[in-house]
Formats: C-alpha cells, sequence, structure tokens
C-alpha cells in the first residue's frame, strides 16, 4: 500500500527530518516517490519510478529534495502499485488547475471503479490509474459545485459533498491529500491518519502522515474513520486543523 | 457607527484599490482608524487617533500605508465615538498573542456588561475599551477548549467560543479574527460584503461592513432570522466556510 505524508506551516518550512523518516518506515513502497511544494502561488512536483529508500539507502534526488524544498505544504507520496503502469508519470502527487490555483493531489488506497470515470474539464495526461481519475472526479465535483453556487462557494463545504458522492458512485479506499496552496484537505475512509503538532525531534511544522505509527517516538494524534460514518475530511492551515467533518 | 474591513490572499498583496475608498466611504467615523497585518508570522499594527477622512481628503498616513502594507492578512477599522476613547492605542486592530499566533482583531457592535470582564490569561490588552474585553473573552475560552486538545478544530472550537460570548454578553457583533493564515468573521447583525478578486487582482477575498467599495459584484451576506450569526473561514482567497451560528 502507499503512503502519504504532508508538512503544514504558516510560513515556508522545510522537512529535512521527517521526509527520509517517512522514506524508510515506508519502505515497502518500491514503485516511485514523489514530493509536491509551492513556490509563490505555483505548485511544482518532482517524481521518480525509483525506490525512495533500499538496501539502506535513500533515493539521491529525494534526499537532496528533502533538505532543499521550502514550501508552506508539502506533499510526499511513495508508491506500491495498484493501478496504472510504474513509470515516473504515474508516480503522485498530480497537478491539476481549478479556478486559476494549482492544486496538488496525492491518493493512497484502492479504487477500481473509478478507472472507468471520464472528465469532461481537465485531464492528467497520460495517466491511467485510479488515483488519476480520483483527482479529476474532485475537481470536477468542486467546479459543478461552483457553476451552481448562487453566491458564495465555500470550498470545505463543496469538497465534503463531493467527497461524500465519490464514494457513493464509486465505492473504494481513498485516502488523499490535496491542497492548492492556501489550505491543506486531507480525507480518508479507511486505515488512518496521523497528526503531529509542536514535535521536539523532527519540524514544528504540522506533521501528517498514512505510516502507522507515525514519524517518531512522539505522541502523535490518531484519526480514522469513525463508525457509522463514510468518511472524514480536514482542512488544515498553517499549524492548525481548522475543521474536521465526519461524512 | 464604526467599519471594518478585511483583505486575505495567497500570497502577501497590498489593499491600495480598496483601502482610501473604504476611509472616504467610512468618512463619518471621526474617532481615528488602524490597520493591522502581518511580516512572517508577527502582527504589525498602524494606528491613529486622527480623522481618517477630511473632507475628501483620506489620511495621509492612512494612504501611504494603503499603499505599501503587502500581507496575506490585512485588517481595518475605522472608529466611531461610541467604540471608545480618543487615545490611539484605544483604536482597533488589538492584537494577543496565544495559541501559537499574534491574533489580530477588529470589531463593530455593542455590548452590554463585557466591560466588566476581567481575563484569567495573560498577557491582557492594556485599553480600557469593551472590544479589547471581546478579544480577551474569545482567547480566554479558545485557550481553555484547546489547550488539553490541541488536535481539537479551531474553527468548531472557536464557534463554541462565540456561543459562550453571546449567552454572557448578548449584544451585537460583527468581528474579524485574524491569525498570519487565517480569517475569521462573524456577525449578528448588519451585512457584510464579500468580494473574490480575480487573478489579475491579486488572487484576494475582500469582505467589509461598508457597501459599494466598488463596482464589481459584490455579494451581501447577512444574518438570517433565527441564528445566532453568522460564521466565515477564510484562507488565502477562497471561503472555506460560511454557515449558521444555531
Amino acid at each position: 500500500m502507499c503512503d502519504l505524508f504532508a508538512l503544514s506551516a504558516a510560513t515556508n518550512y522545510s522537512a529535512p527530518k521527517s521526509l527520509p523518516i517517512f522514506a524508510t518506515r515506508a519502505g515497502r513502497n518500491m514503485d516511485g516517490w514523489g514530493i509536491g511544494f509551492f513556490r509563490k502561488n505555483r505548485a511544482h512536483v518532482e517524481k521518480s519510478a525509483a525506490h525512495a529508500y533500499h538496501w539502506g539507502r535513500f533515493h539521491d534526488g529525494f534526499q537532496r529534495l528533502a533538505r532543499v524544498v521550502s514550501s508552506k505544504f508539502i506533499i510526499a507520496h511513495v508508491r506500491l502499485r495498484t493501478s496504472g503502469p510504474i513509470d515516473e508519470c504515474h508516480a503522485h502527487p498530480f497537478i491539476l488547475q481549478f479556478q486559476g490555483d494549482d492544486w496538488i493531489f496525492a491518493h493512497n488506497g484502492k479504487a477500481p471503479s473509478i478507472e472507468s470515470y471520464r472528465s469532461q474539464k481537465v485531464r492528467l495526461d497520460n495517466v491511467v490509474s485510479d488515483s488519476g481519475r480520483t483527482f479529476e472526479y474532485l475537481l470536477d465535483g468542486m467546479a459543478a459545485r461552483y457553476e451552481g453556487s448562487r453566491d458564495v462557494f465555500c470550498l470545505f463545504t463543496a469538497l465534503a459533498d463531493t467527497s461524500r458522492q465519490l464514494i457513493e458512485e464509486y465505492p473504494g479506499s481513498y485516502n488523499y491529500l490535496l491542497t492548492n496552496g492556501s489550505v491543506l484537505f486531507a480525507f480518508s475512509n479507511h486505515r488512518q491518519f496521523v497528526l503531529l503538532k509542536e514535535s521536539k525531534n523532527l519540524e514544528r511544522a504540522l506533521l501528517l502522515t498514512t505510516v502507522e505509527h507515525g514519524l517518531s517516538e512522539e505522541n502523535w494524534e490518531r484519526f480514522s474513520r469513525p463508525s457509522g460514518s463514510i468518511g472524514f475530511l480536514m482542512a488544515i492551515v498553517g499549524s492548525d486543523i481548522l475543521f474536521r467533518e465526519d461524512i | 457607527m464604526c467599519d471594518i474591513f478585511a483583505l486575505s490572499a495567497g500570497v502577501n498583496y497590498t489593499a491600495q484599490q480598496y483601502l482610501p475608498i473604504f476611509a472616504k466611504k467610512g468618512r463619518q467615523n471621526m474617532n481615528g482608524w488602524g490597520i493591522g497585518f502581518y511580516r512572517g508570522d508577527q502582527a504589525l499594527v498602524e494606528k491613529s487617533s486622527e480623522r481618517v477622512c477630511n473632507s475628501e481628503q483620506v489620511h495621509e498616513s492612512f494612504q501611504r500605508l494603503a499603499r505599501v502594507v503587502d500581507s496575506r492578512i490585512i485588517v481595518s477599522h475605522i472608529s466611531c465615538p461610541l467604540s471608545g476613547g480618543s487615545h490611539s492605542a484605544q483604536n482597533h486592530p488589538f492584537t494577543l498573542p496565544f495559541l501559537n499566533h499574534v491574533w489580530l482583531f477588529v470589531h463593530v457592535g455593542l455590548i452590554k456588561g463585557i466591560e466588566n470582564y476581567v481575563t484569567a490569561n495573560e498577557p491582557s490588552v492594556g485599553v480600557d475599551v469593551y472590544p479589547a474585553r471581546v478579544l480577551e473573552y474569545l482567547r480566554d475560552q479558545l485557550i481553555s477548549r484547546l489547550r488539553y486538545t490541541p488536535h481539537e478544530s479551531l474553527g468548531t472550537s472557536l464557534v463554541k467560543s462565540i456561543k459562550s460570548l453571546l449567552s454572557d454578553y448578548p449584544g451585537h457583533y460583527a468581528f474579524f479574527l485574524a491569525n498570519e493564515s487565517v480569517l475569521f468573521a462573524f456577525f449578528n447583525f448588519r451585512s457584510l460584503m464579500l468580494l473574490r478578486e480575480s487573478e489579475s487582482y491579486g488572487n484576494s477575498l475582500v469582505v467589509t461592513s461598508i457597501e459599494g467599495l466598488s463596482d464589481k459584484e459584490w455579494v451581501a451576506i447577512e444574518a438570517e432570522k433565527n441564528t445566532l450569526g453568522k460564521f466565515l473561514v477564510a484562507a488565502g482567497p477562497d471561503v472555506l466556510y460560511l454557515g449558521d451560528v444555531k
């Protein structure tokens, strides 16, 4: 199973401690890696189809980027292929535009049913995986709600509604991270996210990952789908969880 | 009645297009003005007890600040005599550090009894005007709710704090509470005007109590009847949440 990592801070931050630990603890993931971040308000992604960490050694590019990338939001993904071929193009994160903003998306889980989805508005070129289709579906859903909004378009509400519809139309297991450089959304309906604020051993930004016991021997808070709901959605800005809603 | 203004953007941006018009439209407010913004995670405030606008001339410093201040969050307030004293320190915005942020606060409205509120936490806002007590009250509530549960949602905790405030001190409220990344707004009277600016105008969100800052398509938002008020959360140029407090 793939794994996800996010750092969120009020000002630009690097993740030279937590990203390498993420790569080692997510060591079963052998089919690629990617790091997404923002420079000013433009999204950038560096990715590879190689191991992030293998036989005690980090991928040279991953290690250097972990030291160098500086952004309010950093999204990382290490891949174990369940859908789509193994190549750089299918490594996450992905970038698409919506409402003039760049959006970065990374996903873990398995949702074969959504592979047949075809967006009329956005397209991740050359990507043939459930993750790519999920990203397109989410932006389509938000676009439809944006066009249908009579006055004020509320991002959190639109994404919560779209995620609910996604699960209903295309059942599957979804953990995703989605950010436009101003807010980070984290959704889960399987496994869990663990979260740490004010780490004493790692970066002091808000850290979030799917790696089961977190990235340090500190008190990581576990968030998983409550019984009776089909998932939960969090909105994170800076080092704060602004909203968490069961769906 | 005082007036308030806020700008929220994804990157540092100036409000030079709107702040001078905000000052002119609010010129009947003759008891001072203030502009709050961020440098990194530090809140900075410039304020004055002088009139923001004299006949048709906007206060020179206000004009210069409007051109120069660039920040992801900018809040401004122009004061009427009801809002308190006449010393510049008594003008909004007020600041308080808590929960790992320095917060900016501006308020419009009338509340009975809150001037007697005594905070249990340090520091206090060192001025003797009731909006400062509103900020201290909200700070105290947020700290009590989040001190031992830091992973709780900030937005939900603020809504609970506002409900508590309205229960303890009923009155008319319209305020902005902001840190370096997020703008919160609550109001239970008047209406707020909201504009999402396009990318060519900074990809920003502007919210104000004054109508007609431009001829663009502003949206008026009002508190619904039979609710406690309206709550808005913005991050960058986006409204994340807009809903009723019940």
